[in-house]
């Protein structure tokens, strides 16, 4: 066997075996994703005028096309779990991919499980070698059930085999960029942060480039439009996918190059040496302290947000004039242009506050990934209480949130108050402020998990979940109110409308004041993880 | 000794993981003033004892009071009178050693300055290195430099010495010693007998979950046993022999342990077999903790 990688093909095995069970979530997403899509389809949307009815709400709302990608066709089932689920599904397969590979390579690093594998009868690229492999496996495995549970709940063979082959192409992606990445960072997460940025502003700028109908060369240049661009049950276009095949090739290669030039466990970019004095003095400047990285790129991320999502704003004219549907619903006195361009720009910034929540959780979780590495045990040893070490995450994460959506609602509103769609400048960032509790409530969730039930803090992405579902995906599956509005995004109210509603969100508020209560008081009785 | 004296004192401590039982009732007296050594083999509960004491893990069963107060209710102003260096010191990546002094000692209100900077280089720390770039034996000084540069009245030691070299292991004697006079009361886990053995002054030895020894280290060598070598003129009556301890015959040459009040009565037996050569070895205490750690695994296999 060839020397460098030797011994890949035991530790792949055994890695599998053992990460099996990481595997699980994401493919249990995309399946249910796909095939949800097609059992509700003819259920929600039985007759043609329904079908029609799906068009027009989907092109009364450009925002959506931000997440979802252009509908090219929602008039049959696999159309419309096309549109529903291409995007979603292979961002998500491709985050999947990132953390497998990355966990493989630098967190056992991190870990010092690396050095003994290392020591071991293991060829220099072997455990690379072993953690793309994975990567590539996760994304396999994903499309394939994805597929075989589509196709058995009644979708179309070629439109259902390439739109779960693009989820796929989609995590190999991901695999290449994370094994280029990972060879980067100074440290496992570092690493994997950089490769969901890149990923996820391919994705950002993908939805929008299709939704303000950019020139083919902006969608040519991102390979995630490469997957948009098979249109399945459209055109059904499989050469793309070999794009995406050469890419994750070149990806990897480079990958390789690079390990071979990297020391063990250290990135490309070597650390610096530290101050000998510290000025981090209490847990606040601490949570400040160890978030100060992320903290940093979400805010450079929210300001480019506003950007892309102002510019949209400002495009809404006439997306929405070439709209027959719309048309209609004015004609119809069913909606004023003022209300549909006010309910525009909350959507707009729910989506924002949606993305700012996802960051704000992740600073949450800190505190749990701290509490296991032993990191939290002499922080609680010295006078700090619990109560207040624990106030000090939550500060930096709420306060995390009303500054992202204080930037990006800066910058948004700055656009639509020029765009002449009767918003003002005043009333696009009230917009944002006025969503800032909703995503407080999200993180609150979060706060209740890590405190009260840490075994289980998976559970603290429950909030950003039932949020991102109802909000975005509620709406199409015909859900009733009632269940729309457990998403605290639901009760904003939109500003720039006639109707504007303040008690839905009072309570909302009320309910993520409680969760927090219920994580403090959680954290403060709970043994603190021993190892 | 009376009650006001102890700074450390646990009755029938229990602490449970789901069904296992890591702390079967223990009890542990620590007097103000002295350095306690608190032995026991890996997984007797050494780690858990000191993290309720800390107030990180919620007894489940008897008391604990900690400098005159509850360590669980009381942790804040508990933790102002006591330093503690972890047995697995874990630091932040991103952050310095000398960084991670500073904060340790920042909040628990602040260093003695002086003592820090003689400290770092007592045991030739760089405080300028990054958390991982640091070895085991350096995390572990960090965390040692951060809880003795400070004026705690207890010191809260888990395996401070695990991964220092012989050289720092004596700095960390040394150091520790100077804190005794000052007149900080310690408290010291180990594993390893002879790391405490020159500097404690009372032992308590703990076995799965349960204190089985404790006294001063005079105490102690009393409890232990001598060992006897014994070559003999005719071969011995197995059934004769059954005062002694660990017998081993092997034709007429006997090896075995005598409690210290037995060796008279032993020496009369062995004598009447006709004594050829004779072997005997003091007592050590290591020949006592082998003794109670073997059990330890008997104990763990009957369960």
């Amino acid at each position: 066997m060839n020397a460098p990688v030797v011994g890949a093909p035991l530790l792949l095995r055994t890695s599998v075996k053992h990460e099996a069970r990481s595997f699980a979530p994401w493919i249990a997403i995309a399946t249910v994703l796909s095939a949800s899509s097609v059992l509700v389809y003819p259920w929600v949307f039985p007759t043609q005028a329904d079908r029609e009815g799906l068009a027009a709400l989907v092109g009364a709302n450009p925002a959506l096309g931000l997440i979802f990608g252009p509908a090219f066709d929602v008039s049959t089932a696999d159309g419309f779990n096309a549109w529903r689920t291409l995007a979603l599904g292979g961002l998500l397969t491709a985050l999947g991919a990132i953390f497998v590979v990355t966990k493989a390579t630098r967190g056992q690093e991190d870990s010092g499980q690396a050095e003994l594998l290392a020591s071991g009868v293991l060829g220099r690229s072997s455990r690379l070698l072993t953690a793309v492999s994975m990567g590539a496996i996760v994304s396999v495995l994903v499309g394939a059930v994805a597929a075989t549970v589509t196709l058995l709940c009644g979708g179309g063979t070629e439109a259902t085999l390439l739109l779960c082959a693009t989820y796929t192409a989609s995590g190999w992606m991901g695999t290449g960029v994370a094994a280029v990445t990972s060879q980067l960072g100074a440290e496992a997460r570092a690493s994997s942060s950089m490769a969901v940025a890149i990923m996820g502003t391919l994705f950002i700028l993908r939805g929008f480039a299709y939704s303000v109908e950019a020139p083919d060369w902006a969608l040519w240049v991102n390979p995630l439009a490469w997957m948009t661009e098979t249109k399945p049950a459209v055109e059904n276009t499989w050469w793309p996918l070999a794009l995406a095949v050469a890419l994750t090739g070149a990806l990897l290669a480079v990958a390789f190059v690079l390990q071979a030039r990297r020391d063990f466990g250290q990135g490309a970019i070597a650390p610096a040496p530290g101050p000998a004095r510290g000025s981090t003095r209490s847990p606040l400047a601490l949570a400040l302290r160890l978030n100060r990285g992320t903290l940093v790129a979400w805010t450079l991320g929210f300001a480019v947000l506003g950007i892309v999502f102002g510019y949209f704003t400002t495009a809404i004219t006439d997306l929405l004039s070439g709209d027959a549907g719309i048309g209609q619903i004015l004609a119809s006195g069913a909606s004023t242009p003022a209300d549909l361009f006010g309910t525009f720009v909350a959507t707009v910034i729910s989506l924002v506050g949606i993305i700012a929540s996802i960051a704000c959780v992740q600073i949450v979780l800190r505190v749990r990934k701290e509490e296991m590495e032993d990191r939290v045990e002499p922080l609680l040893a010295t006078p700090t209480s619990r109560a207040r070490y624990y106030a000090s995450n939550v500060v930096v994460a709420l306060g995390a949130a009303l500054a992202f959506l204080t930037i990006a609602g800066l910058v948004i509103a700055g656009f639509a108050s020029s765009a002449d769609i009767g918003v003002t400048y005043g009333q696009a960032f009230g917009q944002a402020l006025a969503t800032v509790p909703a995503v407080w409530t999200v993180i609150a969730v979060a706060v209740a998990v890590v405190g009260a039930r840490p075994h289980v803090s998976i559970a603290a992405w429950a909030g950003v979940l039932l949020s991102f579902g109802l909000t975005l995906l509620g709406p199409t599956f015909g859900l009733d109110d009632w269940v729309l509005a457990i998403s605290p995004f639901y009760h904003v109210p939109a500003i720039a409308t006639s109707t504007v509603e303040w008690t839905g969100l009072a309570v909302v508020t009320l309910v993520g004041a409680a969760f927090v209560a219920i994580g403090f008081a959680g954290f403060r009785r709970r043994d603190l993880a021993t190892t | 000794m009376s009650a006001d004296e102890l700074v450390i004192e646990t009755d029938g401590l229990v602490k449970m993981f789901g069904r296992f039982t890591a702390l079967d009732g223990l009890d542990l007296a620590v007097t103000q003033g002295e350095v306690h050594g608190f032995l026991g083999p890996n997984g007797a509960g050494k780690s858990t004892t000191i993290r309720v004491l800390l107030g990180l893990l919620k007894a489940n069963g008897g008391t604990a009071r900690l400098l005159g107060g509850d360590p669980w209710a009381d942790v804040v102003e508990l933790h102002k009178r006591l330093a503690y260096v972890p047995g697995d010191v874990a630091l932040w990546p991103s952050m310095s050693g000398g960084e991670a002094i500073d904060l340790l000692g920042s909040l628990r209100g602040g260093l003695d300055d002086a003592r820090r900077a003689e400290l770092i280089e007592r045991f030739e720390l760089d405080p300028t290195k990054k958390g991982r770039q640091y070895s085991k034996g350096n995390r572990q000084k960090v965390a040692i430099v951060a809880a003795l540069a400070s004026n705690a009245e207890l010191l809260i030691l888990d395996e401070p010495t695990s991964g220092l070299d012989p050289l720092m292991e004596n700095v960390f004697q040394e150091v520790l010693g100077e804190a005794k006079e000052r007149g900080a009361t310690v408290l010291l886990s180990s594993h390893i007998l002879s790391e405490v053995e020159t500097l404690a002054d009372r032992l308590s030895i703990i076995r799965a979950g349960r204190i089985v020894e404790t006294g001063t280290l005079a105490q102690m060598r009393g409890k232990a046993r001598t060992t006897v070598h014994a070559t003999l003129a005719r071969e011995p009556v197995a059934a004769e022999l059954a005062g002694l301890h660990d017998v081993q015959v092997d034709g007429t040459k006997v090896t075995a342990t005598v409690d210290a009040d037995g060796i008279g009565d032993a020496m009369t037996l062995l004598t009447g077999y006709g004594l050829e050569a004779l072997a005997v070895a003091p007592p050590s205490l290591e020949s006592l903790f082998l003794r109670l750690y073997e059990n330890d695994d008997d104990a763990a296999g009957a369960r």
